[in-house]
């Protein structure tokens, strides 16, 4: 069985400012870290090789310092990696992403269908939670997103997929692509031996030639969606207070009138 | 199966990182593996200076390129000392005194530089990771023969949680202990082998904040330094103010953990500090940005301990390397580790062999005494016995020892002798009370405590066993009676209150200070490990 897990390097964002003037990320001093939830697809990758000896692959898509997540995911016990990286790249939406993912993916897989395909539930920068569909889409692989408990062998899975509407459990046999939820499972440490192991492990590195990558369909040229501008959501006002520790009628006349008064209830 | 490695450095701040480059890079032959481990959650996120840095102590570490690209918010070019008298009045030390002078000397994070010589040694082939405490040394025989990680995944009983990782050995031929000041190891090395110097060490407290300030009222590279009010005469502190940028001041304040008086809190008075006419001038309109505390090891030339033993090396900080005149430490302790690389590489047999008879130990100690920063530090070894006579006796010492190049006094002022938790007397309630009084207004230059922590950075994985162990919980009541709990004031993490009649211990906020385990009177903290990465997350201090 052969589990790929998609991670990617993102800025640790309770730390990211924005420059008010200029409505940019301020990166001074803000660290790159695996995207949290892509800690879980990992560790649910890593449990399924626990159970049934699985092969687990992780494949990111960044600049060449993106290595650093690999070397993280291989000291936990990936057993190989691949730093999908070229200036071609660059600028890529999720549309662009997932083409290249997938031929990424098709690479490893020397052209066949990989068991199972993880990604976290969304990136902590983008939050789109568009790429592990699109990735499906492109291998034409089933999806589960949102996935919350994962049981599998080696040829078949059940998981507990919550959605809008309830949470549905789902039942197949691989391939899938799947999107999992931070309620699934708790990541591992990495040991220092295997940090030291995975210190001098060969990552292999992918341009869009070695994936050969149609030119139209990667980084900028090959996405529909333009960033137009950036700005930090407006900071809310302080809400109204009503104190009603002294005069309870009084407080609730207060929360009553001012309800009717945004038409909320009637008279 | 433990982890084998020539070198094993204990703490990646500058002096660990130094010896690592330095090994790898001074080595003829084979080039020695070394393995440097923090416990913090990356390279720099436990570091915390002021800083104006010496150069001098970079020369023979970094090609003269490495050392011009080394992040440096500003170079000095402006710089006065005043002494504050109160709030209101301070006077300009009309001329600065040669031995303090920093013209030219580039104003640095620490933590940043920090981070730059991680990425130098790493490139150099030493093995730096980062989030793993070393929580105990493996001795056989009486040699120092490797360590041992702290377990991760504990919950709060101490019970293995599903993630959990089972501490790791590593065996090396030598161990390097860079963990700066106050360091668990170290201290436990030096209680255990009775390596301490003439004195103890003796500690200050820094705390620092990286304040925003509007554009086009400041100047980069403006600097100041203060001594006097807050403090009353008769405590060592003093505060600086740098400007970093047009926009960025760092602003601290160190202030002396000898103090005597109970009602004492340091915090309040880093914020009295800021509210000095000669501080407020220079923070107006601004934001605090960043926090972050740590002591300093001031203690000096006489409170130095042996810097080795079989086994095992101390570098930097952890062995109380520090100029305590200037307060600069940062130079010293990269040569200390520049020596300690020098005395490893040396030749004369097997690495193991050397380390264990302890050559490799008295070859590092007779190169660290042929340092200029030694030489800096023996000069001004009676400064800060002086200080605890009064500011006007520190002044005068630190004079004579300038003019007479350290010859005079030629012997050992007494002073500092018993260490920092005996010097507290009784608290004064109605002392407390009129400090209580004065407490400064918050505002976006003045965060309360608990602000200023969250800017700090700081995370503890909240399932688990609390690292800061009370000794014995009724010796706290009895602290409460006579000293009125001074940890309540004196943490700057408002790590300790008291709730319900008890203490109450959250460990989440600690910032890994020391204070804590340096000045409890009844000496009641036990400092242990928290999980690996958990702490402080500077980027910018």
């Amino acid at each position: 069985m052969h589990v790929i897990v998609c991670i990617k390097q993102v800025p640790d964002t309770t730390n990211v400012r924005i420059n008010p003037k200029t409505n940019t990320l301020m990166r001074e001093g803000v660290e790159s870290i695996i995207n949290p939830f892509d800690e879980y697809a990992l560790e649910e990758g890593l449990r399924l090789k626990d159970m049934t000896g699985a092969k687990v692959s992780v494949v990111t898509m960044g600049p060449p310092q993106a290595a650093v997540v690999l070397r993280e995911a291989m000291a936990r016990g990936a057993d190989d990696a691949y730093l999908v990286s070229s200036r071609a790249f660059g600028g890529a939406d999720t549309l662009a992403t997932s083409y290249t993912l997938s031929m990424a993916i098709r690479k490893i897989c020397g052209g066949r269908t990989p068991d199972l395909v993880l990604f976290g539930k969304q990136a902590i920068d983008g939050d789109t939670a568009q790429v592990g569909p699109g990735v499906s889409e492109f291998l034409d692989v089933p999806l589960v997103t949102y996935v919350k408990s994962l049981k599998a062998d080696k040829s078949s899975y059940q998981v507990t997929s919550v959605m809008d509407d309830g949470e549905h459990v789902v039942t197949g046999s691989f391939p899938c692509v799947m999107t999992v939820l931070k309620e699934a499972t708790t990541p591992r440490f990495a040991p220092l031996a295997g940090w030291r192991k995975a210190a001098k492990a060969e990552i292999a590195a992918f341009d869009e030639k070695a994936l050969a990558a149609d030119p139209i369909r990667i980084g900028l040229t090959g996405s529909p969606t333009k960033v137009v501008t950036i700005f930090p959501p407006p900071t809310k006002g302080g809400g109204e207070k009503v104190d009603a520790r002294t005069d309870a009628a009084a407080g609730a006349q207060a929360i009553a009138d001012f309800l009717q008064k945004k038409g909320l209830v009637k008279a | 199966m433990a982890i084998e490695t020539d070198i094993l450095i204990v703490g990646a701040g500058p002096a660990g990182l130094a010896t690592a480059i330095a090994l790898r890079r001074q080595a003829t032959g084979r080039k020695p593996t070394v393995v440097v481990l923090d416990k913090g959650r990356s390279a720099g996120s436990h570091v915390l200076s002021g800083a104006i840095v010496d150069p001098s102590g970079f020369k023979d570490l970094l090609t003269d390129a490495e050392i011009e690209k080394m992040p440096c918010e500003a170079k000095v070019v402006k710089e006065s000392f005043r002494c504050n008298f109160f709030a209101g009045f301070s006077l300009k030390i009309p001329w600065v005194p040669p031995m303090m002078s920093s013209m030219g000397f580039p104003v640095v994070s620490l933590t940043k530089v920090t981070q730059y010589l991680a990425d130098i040694a790493r490139r150099e082939g030493a093995e730096v990771y980062t989030g793993y405490a070393v929580t105990s040394l493996i001795e056989e025989g009486g040699v120092v023969v490797g360590a041992k990680t702290g377990e991760k995944g504990l919950d709060k009983d101490g019970r293995k949680k599903g993630n959990y990782l089972p501490g790791e050995e590593i065996r090396a031929k030598v161990v390097v202990l860079a963990e700066g000041g106050s360091g668990i190891l170290t201290e436990k090395l030096i209680a255990d082998r009775k390596l301490q110097g003439e004195r103890p060490q003796t500690y200050a407290l820094g705390i620092k904040e990286l304040i925003e300030v509007p554009a086009g009222t400041q100047t980069a590279g403006e600097v100041m330094h203060t001594f006097g009010w807050p403090a009353d005469f008769s405590t060592y502190g003093g505060g600086f103010v740098y400007h970093i940028s047009e926009t960025q001041v760092m602003v601290g304040y160190a202030y002396a953990l000898d103090y005597t008086r109970a009602e004492i809190d340091p915090f309040q008075l880093f914020r009295q500090f800021k509210t000095a006419a000669c501080v407020a001038s220079h923070i107006k309109a601004g934001k605090t940005v960043a926090y972050g505390a740590k002591v300093i090891p001031e203690g000096g030339f006489y409170s130095v301990p042996k810097l080795s033993t079989p086994g095992c090396l101390i570098v930097g900080d952890g062995a109380g390397l520090l100029d305590s005149l200037r307060i600069k430490g940062v130079h010293i302790a990269l040569q200390s580790a520049v020596a300690a690389a020098k005395a490893i590489l040396a030749d004369g047999g097997a690495l193991g062999a050397r380390a264990k008879s302890g050559a490799i130990g008295e070859a590092y100690e007779k190169l660290v005494k042929e340092t200029p920063g030694w030489r800096e530090m023996a000069r001004v070894r009676n400064v800060r016995a002086a200080f605890s006579y009064g500011l006007p006796w520190g002044v005068a010492a630190g004079g004579l020892a300038w003019l007479t190049r350290g010859a005079f006094p030629n012997f050992r002022i007494p002073g500092c002798e018993e260490g920092d938790a005996k010097a507290l007397q009784p608290l004064d309630r109605a002392d407390l009370a009129r400090v209580q009084a004065r407490a400064v207004a918050s505002s976006p230059v003045q965060p309360d405590r608990l602000t200023d922590v969250f800017m700090s950075g700081v995370i503890h994985e909240e399932d688990q066993p609390c690292h800061l162990r009370i000794r014995n919980p009724a010796l706290c009541a009895a602290c409460e009676e006579k000293f009125g709990s001074p940890c309540t004031r004196f943490c700057p993490a408002e790590v300790y209150r008291r709730e319900d009649g008890k203490l109450q211990v959250d460990f989440s906020n600690c910032l890994h200070c020391k204070t804590c385990r340096i000045k409890c009177p009844m000496e009641n903290v036990d400092w242990t490990f928290p999980q690996g990465g958990d702490g402080p997350r500077y980027t910018r201090m």
